[in-house]
């Protein structure tokens, strides 16, 4: 069973602070499948500025983020993958898309995130997964496929 | 048009149609998927995957550049799968 802390996940992900949205992993099975963390709290960049009179569900971590940390824990699975096949991928890793997500539920300033990825499908410098996140007992989002990408060129003007 | 090539043809269009997010009947055999549909390289990967898991075989990357119609996409993938249409 391998385990990851965040000094291991920095050295993994490109992203930083406040945008490096995995805290630990719990366990990983190198090209098949990753168990990961993420504690939202409430001094989370998204909560700041909010009205003071807002109501409790204002505070439901933004499925764009979770959306975002779950494609962050894939690329963990899938560079840390690489890397120990001694496979290089150089260049800038993208979030590539995001379909068939279901929201089944929200997350709240407290609760930890805990998704579960698996590889579905890599092709050269592109990774499909698909996974679930949890928080405690209960799934919060399905993610039928989401596609992670790394790109060496990535000239203005020439599209994503 | 032979009925295996009409089949496969209809097989590839709805895989098109459902990345591009279009009706499948917006897709014709020689409307580009840049031009008229605004595919970029991350639908066109997409595009790639789906059809390698659906027929179960491997396209080159080297191959995308031209699979920029249903009817080039046909061609590609006929080879690859050694479809007599």
């Amino acid at each position: 069973m391998t385990t990851l802390e965040h000094a291991d996940i920095r050295r993994i992900l490109p992203h930083r602070h406040p945008v490096l949205l995995v805290d630990r992993v719990l366990d990983l099975e190198p090209g098949v499948r990753i168990v990961a963390t993420k504690t939202v709290t409430g001094s989370e960049p998204c909560y700041a500025g909010l009205d003071e009179n807002l109501q409790g569900s204002a505070y439901a971590y933004p499925s764009s983020l979770l959306v975002e940390s779950f494609g962050q824990t894939g690329a963990v699975l899938w560079l840390y993958s690489a890397a120990t096949s001694g496979e290089r991928r150089e260049g800038t890793l993208i979030f590539g898309s995001a379909r068939d997500v279901t929201i089944t539920g929200s997350a709240y300033p407290g609760d930890v995130l805990r998704h579960t990825v698996e590889i579905d499908q890599l092709i050269g410098d592109n990774a499909f997964m698909r996974g679930e996140t949890w928080v405690g007992d209960r799934r919060i989002a399905t993610l039928g496929s989401v596609l992670a990408v790394v790109r060496e060129e990535l000239a203005a003007g020439t599209g994503s | 048009m032979s009925e295996a090539r009409e089949k496969h043809l209809d097989e590839l269009r709805e895989i098109v149609a459902e990345v591009l997010e279009v009706e499948p009947e917006e897709i014709t055999e020689t409307g580009s998927f840049v031009e008229e549909h605004e595919a970029d390289s991350l639908r066109a990967i997409e595009i790639l995957a789906r059809i390698e898991k659906k027929y179960k075989i491997d396209i080159p990357q080297s191959e995308l550049p031209r699979m920029e119609n249903l009817k080039a996409v046909h061609d590609v993938v006929a080879t690859q799968a050694g479809w007599q249409d």
